[in-house]
């Protein structure tokens, strides 16, 4: 009787640990979710796809999607977790200015500060987030929401995440994963927009070589740079304040080893948090659904959209250049930020039709002025829709 | 000299520090007020009595634990705002209610004073002394009828602008009531397309990069114009002339042959070596083994 008792204590407590286990809570969602969280490692270190982004966002895919009983205190949705705890510089917005910390500390603005036109191809490729705005719209996402899925376009993960901390939270998730996604997508996406919307001899201008910037010019910019954004847009202060800080300590020539730790340790600490938690936020019951699928489409057509504005606009303004100073329109993709990569495929492109037009330098121009447009671009979406 | 710069400094920060927490008190306003309460809102107690709402129009957390409420320009610290409770940490543009109902014990939010019998309201910071906001009371206030701001934290303080009887009181709430269109509502019901959104934003984006590009543009000819200068008055108008054709492409070319040629000198084939007949003795140790040591980090080729 005794034995008998004991048995069915031990049956019942194993029985009782199975319904703990993530085999007896998985779902296919989350069998799904963890396939594309093995896809994303998968697409990194075989194809070295953005691997210091999709490696973290992909583990904290899994990390997210093992199947929990919950009250376990160990979800990042659940109040007080770890995982909560680090998720709070996601859904608090302060992991991305971090971030841009990093960016500006590693930024050189020579190329913009040498050829400052290059500036407009920057802000011209934000019309990518504008056109996904409306495109959203018409989906019948609320304008907060829109604003908040027409950042993909900005082609900055900080940046849209950050924003869709505050006008879409539920949304972030899925924008974070998307707009990382076509960040690493960038050299399959925008080639074929460039080719089409170029003919031949536009593609072989060969650009005048960039005047030599003196130190004096590197060091005004960040304060000029920010002055004159944060007065127009000062709700994009956060983004704005930092990068151009960061650029500040590492034009500055006195700040030396703050320069280093933010372009190195710091960044590389934010970006492993960041990367993780937003994958983790993917989960299963709250990723998988028919508004993740619109936000995934709408962010390619905004990579699209701001890839062709961006080539269409250096055409508009070559018609306005003398022979001599005409800009080549495969840099014009490079205003979608997305840096470096963007710039890269300007330069890839342009040697693909004349091995002796390396475009890179002159592509990271409008690469870094799209930084500049998409954190002001936030800024006025945060503004006016929050 | 050294010592009075210190002392100088320190009071310096001591001030600052003080009229901080001053401002942020100041951000605090009286925005409601009933004077005569006979069938509107209860109190805690079930009582009916007037009331003077405070709100926070500041975007963080005020406490006003310590301010002061009166109805007395010659005893300014008639009422105290008990400290220790947490409910004087007024939330961003949050509002606080106090009941004027002379029951000061029934808790920090009774105040000990009634408003029938007074001439106008103060209130008044944790210094006893600065007056934050203050209003005259209005005698011309039918029973249940309260005066407030038309918009929350905005209004002279006479109450001459800004200020209104309103339709219905709204205690501890906003006053122009809740039915008021979000962002996002406004944008949705006028933009539909986003097309305003659109024209707006990127206008806005355009002009910021193109005063951007303007200044640069600026500062990029001056910078061009001082370094000919320089060359001018060293080595004369045909060099100069010429030196404005060499590109930054060439300075790179330039720094990376230098950094090549220090590099190449630094690599030499000789070592500086040391004869000596001593004995040179490694002991082995597990600690500095290389066979126990972790492996290289893998890196993709």
């Amino acid at each position: 009787m005794e034995n008998k008792g004991l048995f069915s204590l031990l049956v019942d407590n194993l029985t009782q640990f199975l319904q703990y286990t993530g085999f007896a809570n998985a779902t296919w969602g989350h069998i799904l979710m963890i396939a594309i969280g093995l896809l994303f490692i998968y697409l990194a270190i075989k194809k070295d796809w953005e691997p210091l982004l999709l490696v973290p966002i992909g583990f904290g895919i899994i990390i997210g999607n093992i199947p929990l009983f919950p009250g376990l205190s160990v979800g990042v949705y659940e109040e007080g977790s770890v995982l909560n705890i680090l998720y709070q510089g996601v859904q608090q917005g302060w992991y991305p200015p971090l971030i841009f910390l990093g960016i500006g500390a590693m930024t050189d603005f020579s190329a913009l500060i040498s050829n400052p036109k290059l500036l407009l191809i920057g802000a011209a490729a934000q019309f990518g987030i504008f056109g996904a705005y409306a495109i959203a719209l018409l989906l019948g996402f609320s304008p907060a929401e829109a604003g908040a899925i027409g950042i993909i376009g900005g082609a900055d993960g900080p940046t849209a995440i950050f924003l869709s901390s505050r006008l879409a939270p539920d949304l972030m998730g899925a924008i974070a994963v998307s707009a990382y996604s076509y960040m690493a997508l960038v050299p399959v996406i925008q080639p074929p927009i460039m080719r089409l919307l170029t003919n031949r001899k536009e593609r072989l201008i060969k650009m005048k070589p960039p005047r030599a910037v003196s130190q004096t010019e590197k060091k005004l910019f960040p304060i000029i740079g920010f002055l004159m954004t944060a007065f127009i847009v000062p709700s994009g202060l956060p983004l704005l304040g930092m990068l151009f800080f960061g650029n500040l300590l590492k034009e500055s020539g006195v700040t030396r080893r703050l320069a280093e730790t933010a372009r190195g340790p710091l960044i590389d600490v934010i970006t492993i948090l960041i990367g993780v938690t937003v994958g983790c936020s993917t989960q299963a019951d709250k990723f998988l659904q028919l508004k993740s699928v619109y936000i995934f489409g709408i962010g390619a057509l905004s990579f699209v959209i701001a890839t062709a504005t961006g080539v269409l606009f250096v055409k508009l303004i070559n018609t306005m250049l003398k022979e001599g100073s005409k800009i080549n329109p495969l840099i014009g993709n490079a205003g979608v930020s997305a840096v470096p990569d963007s710039a890269r495929v300007s330069n890839n492109v342009g040697l693909e039709y004349d091995k002796s037009n390396y475009l890179l330098m002159h592509a990271m121009g409008p690469n870094v002025a799209g930084v500049i447009g998409s954190a002001v671009a936030a800024g006025i979406l945060l503004g006016f829709l929050s | 000299m050294k010592r009075i710069l210190q002392i100088f400094l320190f009071s310096g920060l001591m001030l600052a520090g003080l009229s901080l927490n001053a401002q942020s008190q100041s951000d605090m306003c009286i925005n409601e007020y009933l004077v005569i309460n006979t069938s509107d809102f209860e109190d805690d107690y079930g009582q009916h009595n007037g009331w003077i709402e405070l709100f926070n129009s500041s975007y963080g957390t005020v406490n006003i634990a310590g301010c002061y409420l009166t109805n007395d320009p010659g005893n300014l610290t008639k009422y105290i705002i008990p400290k220790g409770d947490v409910l004087t940490k007024i939330k961003p543009r949050q509002h606080i209610l106090f009941w004027a109902d002379n029951q000061p014990f029934r808790g920090t939010f009774h105040i000990n004073f009634k408003l029938e019998d007074s001439e106008e309201i103060l209130f008044v910071a944790s210094d006893g002394r600065t007056i934050i906001d203050r209003i005259q009371i209005r005698r011309d206030l039918d029973s249940n009828v309260s005066f407030g701001r038309f918009n929350d934290g905005i209004g002279t303080r006479d109450g001459s602008e800004g200020w209104q009887i309103m339709s219905r009181t709204s205690p501890s709430t906003n006053n122009t009531g809740s039915d008021v269109e979000s962002a996002s509502t406004v944008f949705q019901r006028i933009d539909p397309f986003g097309a305003i959104m659109a024209f707006t934003a990127m206008s806005v984006v355009f002009i910021a990069l193109i005063l951007l590009y303007v200044v640069f543009k600026q500062i990029g000819r001056y910078n061009i114009y001082k370094n000919r200068q320089r060359t001018e008055q060293v080595h004369g108008k045909d060099v100069a002339a010429k030196e404005e054709d060499v590109s930054a492409e060439i300075f790179a070319a330039i720094s990376a042959a230098m950094h090549l040629h220090n590099m190449d000198s630094e690599s030499h084939d000789i070592e500086n070596t040391i004869l000596t007949i001593a004995r040179v003795t490694k002991n082995y140790s597990p600690w500095s083994s290389k066979i126990y040591t972790l492996r290289e980090t893998p890196s993709k080729k």
